[in-house]
């Protein structure tokens, strides 16, 4: 691949300045959310550094190869990292009764969260490839599609890892509601797909089963998700205009507060940083999200604009269902804040994602070889 | 379109443009959905959250399940759980420990009571972190704590169960005992449901069966008053009891080792010939497992700690004591399987063996004269062994020590168990750095110098020697039940290993054991029963090495410390074995006057249960006797027959 000047000049700085920024808001804060925590070890916020750090390297190497190569290669992507789903559905690391890591050394991998960007490739070469000249897609057309998307469901499914499963659907809705689809046909499949959950309900464990219960009905577990909630909004309320100061909430510090490394983390900022805190995090997802859509708009070609909408969407829905479940607005689901929740999958795969973006927006104006 | 990959092909550029335009709008607005909630949540209501955080209301409380029993083979409890009280402080505005236990000594004082037990680090603490102030509150303060609930803010009394121990001090060793978790145990968990303050096994099978005993705790979220006194329930979450442990001890048999003891420091081990039950397992002297309910009291802990006998010590798995003559069936199955002797050869012994410059003694002064193996082994000639020790050499005797389970752990169901000791040249020049001597040879042969074992490896041994050969792994637990009896999880016995040793070759030793109890200048004749069932072989472990002269030894008998470890190790009945007994006395003297006596109690106790449990067979003790096994009712009937004709042979063998 030969270096191109243009590229250099054409550079995103601004997405990966505001995204290095988000995750050092995410470092800071794990650092407090952690500080009174008994379990010791590496600290999370350490842990959270290197992934970070692992993340970048990887996001160089994505900057360096074309997306439209990715693009072409998607289908035999997403089958390595289903083959990693199978892998660790087998022999897999399983903590909190979910079965869902790869170790690597001292590091742990969670396959689903690779999926996610293996998906919108998968789908964006799909769509690309069949073009329905003007018209919509049809019932037909998305079949493939959904072979795509359910091969890996089924197994997050299984682990039990509903946050991610649910994921995965709103990227496929979302992608294909955006290159455009019969709605008669949607609702037909979504029948379908309704009158099929039994026969899936079948194969699943007891423990499973109650997992995705307590899911659809978080008053099933009064000390989980509805003490969760409670514990949540409060922080939160407390947290008044300005906080109550870095490493002063007494709600984080005094353990009140549950997942609050992972899910509950945005909880912990808004606590000590106050209402003003959470807008200056909220302009900044802003930021990342519509200069996301920006560079899907701007893209030079369909895969371009398809993997550019496809991973802005996914970070849209992580930051709203995430809030917005802290803020007791919306269901507790598994979902992690982006760049703020502790998890070292989610931040390579973020970074990544980062990565893909700048990819598609530094090629904007290079004409094809 | 737009190009020749298509930009979404068909639709115009307008029509792309207003999808983008509308997406720009959704994102928007769904951001202001969330900083109007955020506003609403921090700005509006605000202060009304910010006072409900300060005194949070809502509490999520354990619920402490309760551990598993345990139960010997015969299911009688001997680990349950009774009901406490803890006295429990939730700091909110006082976060100053001192001032509340004050205030908490000034209620008792008024009924004459004093707040005991260690207090936890007296001085500041976090609010909302509930402090243990004291464990296990007798009923009247926890009326008295009642009574002046307003005078004394947060402290609440909450239920948490505490194990006891109706095995006492009897078996205290194999159960062990259970306590607060530790900062360091805390840290190696991963799991999320054990938190400070919890309670798990610290020793014994408590700690071993943890997984299986501790249960999982339960979770009820409550709201409180500013007392922190519950005003209602929110939800709850059961805790689960933990699952049982049946073990394969007979505590009936336990007691009788126990006692057998009498108080002298040693240990005893009981195991099942025919598949390497543990039927009795004692340490002594001992310790009150209940002592450590509810945590130890730091005097009771000191005294404990500082005894100069360690009574917290499981010598039967842990004491490593030098084996003595009863290692000499290992020298006589190397010597025998190498070809080295035949049941004929003789070797003179005139009460000493010469070496180089140094001579090594018989404990018989006079010596044995001319003996055989067999005489051998029933006298326990040394200088006889001697002979074989410096023909086999250190490695060769270790090869067939291991086979015998020596120098190895037998990965009984407890902790800290020890492998012992078997030297060889390559640990001698690694460990000590020094080349091996000839001369070392020759205490070894005879169960002393390096040699080490832990009376369960003497017992488990004696086992493989009774059964025809085959070393089982030492089992305790026999399984883990649920409430109801439903069997969770079973522990098979499991073999480890084959003496290698021919069958004609180990009928020799059996015979030389049997010898040892039931011939006349047999060193085991304490242990002869008018049955004639018994085969063994007595051991007498000098503490100090070999003395050079009369002055060392009678510095040796002068101080207790220093005298010999007495040693007995047998099996019965000799025909269908079906117990391995050793017994190890600390410094007691000669195994034929002190160790076998003991043996001869736990001997004749297992019979007389054994005909006492046999007699009412069709009464109503069957079904009591079926759940705990139903297979093993018949074989045992059969034995007893078997033991009979045992008996006769035994007779005939004397007259030879």
């Amino acid at each position: 691949m030969k270096f191109n000047k243009q590229w250099l000049l054409s550079f995103d700085w601004a997405l990966l300045v505001i995204a290095l920024a988000v995750c050092a808001i995410g470092v800071m804060n794990i650092y407090s959310a952690g500080l009174t925590l008994t379990s010791a070890r590496l600290p999370l916020y350490i842990k959270q550094i290197q992934w970070i750090l692992i993340g970048l390297l990887f996001m160089a190497l994505i900057i360096t190869i074309d997306y439209r190569l990715l693009s072409q290669y998607a289908y035999f992507l997403h089958g390595f990292a289903i083959l990693l789903l199978v892998f660790v559905s087998f022999y897999g690391y399983a903590t909190h009764g979910s079965q869902r890591w790869i170790a690597l050394g001292g590091f742990t991998f969670q396959p689903s969260e690779l999926i996610k960007l293996t998906l919108i490739l998968s789908l964006t070469r799909y769509f690309s490839v069949h073009g329905v000249n003007g018209a919509l897609y049809g019932l037909k057309d998305l079949l493939t599609p959904l072979a795509i998307v359910l091969a890996p469901f089924a197994f997050i499914v299984r682990q039990p890892d509903l946050g991610t499963a649910l994921m995965l659907l709103i990227i496929f809705l979302s992608m294909i509601l955006f290159v455009g689809v019969r709605i008669k046909d949607l609702l037909i499949s979504g029948v379908t797909g309704l009158l099929m959950a039994p026969v899936a309900w079948y194969f699943l464990k007891d423990y499973q089963k109650d997992r995705i219960l307590t899911f659809f009905d978080p008053e099933r577990d009064p000390l989980g998700a509805g003490y969760h909630i409670i514990q949540s909004m409060i922080a939160v309320g407390s947290g008044g205009l300005l906080g109550k100061g870095y490493l002063k909430g007494t709600q984080t510090q005094l353990k009140f507060l549950p997942e609050q490394q992972t899910d509950f983390v945005f909880s912990v900022f808004a606590e000590e940083w106050g209402f003003a805190g959470g807008m200056v995090l909220a302009i900044l997802f802003l930021f990342l999200v519509l200069w996301g859509l920006k560079i899907a708009r701007n893209a030079r070609d369909l895969p371009g604009t398809l993997i550019a909408y496809g991973i802005t969407i996914m970070l849209f829905w992580g930051i709203f269902i995430n809030i917005g479940m802290v803020l007791g607005i919306l269901p507790v689901v598994g979902i992690p804040l982006p760049f703020l929740s502790y998890g070292g999958s989610s931040v390579v795969v973020l970074m990544m994602s980062m990565g893909l973006l700048i990819n598609i927006s530094m090629r904007r104006f290079i004409l094809l070889p | 379109m737009m190009d020749m990959s298509g930009r979404l092909s068909g639709h115009d550029a307008s029509d792309y443009r207003a999808r983008f335009r509308r997406l720009f709008a959704l994102v928007l607005i769904a951001f202001v959905v969330l900083i109007v909630r955020m506003a609403y949540l921090q700005l509006i209501r605000g202060d009304e959250y910010k006072m409900r955080s300060e005194n949070n209301s809502v509490r999520l409380r354990k619920l402490k399940p309760f551990r598993g029993l345990i139960m010997d083979s015969r299911r009688r409890v001997l680990a349950d759980n009774q009901p406490a009280f803890d006295l429990i402080y939730v700091p909110s505005r006082i976060t100053d420990i001192r001032q509340i236990a004050d205030a908490v000594a000034g209620v008792y004082a008024k009924r004459g009571l004093n707040l005991s037990g260690d207090l936890p680090p007296l001085g500041k603490t976090k609010p909302f972190v509930p402090v243990r102030l004291e464990r296990n509150i007798s009923l009247e303060k926890t009326a008295l704590v009642e009574a002046h609930a307003l005078d004394l803010p947060g402290v609440v009394v909450e239920v948490a169960p505490v194990r006891r121990y109706l095995g006492g001090d009897v078996i205290s060793h194999v159960i062990g005992y259970t306590g607060e978790i530790s900062r360091e145990e805390l840290e190696e968990r991963e799991s999320d449901e054990i938190g400070p303050g919890d309670i798990i096994g610290k020793a014994g099978l408590e700690k071993l069966l943890d997984p299986y005993l501790a249960g999982r705790p339960g979770a009820e979220q409550v709201e409180v008053n500013v007392t922190g006194r519950v005003i209602k329930s929110l939800g709850s979450v059961a805790p689960v009891s933990g699952l049982n442990a049946v073990l394969t001890i007979d505590f009936d048999l336990q007691t009788v080792a126990a006692n057998a003891l009498e108080g002298r420091a040693g240990a005893v081990v009981v195991l099942d010939a025919r598949d390497g039950s543990v039927l009795a397992l004692v340490s002594s002297p001992s310790f009150d497992p209940n002592l450590f309910h509810g945590g130890i009291s730091q005097r009771d802990w000191d005294k404990l700690a500082r005894d100069p006998r360690h009574p917290m010590e499981n010598r039967a798995v842990s004491g490593q004591y030098p084996p003595g003559s009863t290692y000499k069936i290992v020298t006589a199955a190397a010597a025998l399987s190498e070809g080295l002797v035949a049941p004929e050869t003789r070797f003179y012994c005139n009460g000493s063996f010469t070496l180089g410059n140094r001579s090594y003694r018989c404990w018989q002064r006079h010596g044995h004269g001319w003996v055989s193996l067999h005489r051998a082994l029933v006298e326990s000639c040394d200088v006889y062994f001697y002979n074989l020790g410096k023909a086999l050499g250190v490695d060769k005797l270790a090869e067939y020590a291991r086979s015998f389970g020596f120098g190895v752990r037998t990965g009984i169901d407890l902790p800290r168990e020890k492998p012992g000791l078997v030297p060889t040249r390559e640990w001698k020049s690694i460990k000590l750095k020094e080349p091996w001597q000839p001369g070392e040879n020759i205490p070894i042969s005879i169960g002393q110098g390096f040699d080490l074992a832990t009376p369960l490896q003497l017992a488990n041994a004696y086992a493989a020697v009774a059964n025809g050969g085959i070393l089982w792994r030492p089992r305790l637990v026999r399984q883990i039940e649920e409430a109801d009896g439903r069997v969770v999880k079973q522990f098979p016995p499991q073999q480890i290993g084959v003496l290698s040793l021919s069958a004609p070759h180990l009928e020799m030793i059996r015979r030389g054991l049997w010898g040892v109890v039931n011939e006349p200048g047999g060193t085991g004749g304490a242990l002869r029963r008018p049955e004639g069932d018994v085969a063994g072989k007595t051991g007498t472990a000098q503490v100090v090495g070999m003395p050079r002269d009369e002055r060392a030894q009678r510095a040796r008998i002068l101080s207790d410390r220093f005298r010999d470890h007495a040693l007995f190790a047998c099996f019965a009945p000799y025909r269908q074995p079906e117990i391995a007994v050793a017994v190890v006395v600390e410094n007691a003297g000669h195994g034929g006057a002190v160790a076998a006596p003991v043996a001869r109690k736990i001997i004749d106790a297992y019979f007389q249960f054994k005909r006492e449990r046999e007699t009412p067979r069709i009464a109503p003790a069957a079904p009591a006797a079926g759940r705990d096994g139903g297979k093993r009712q018949p074989a045992e009937g059969q034995r007893e027959t078997a033991r009979e004709d045992g008996e006769g042979e035994g007779e005939g063998e004397d007259e030879d």
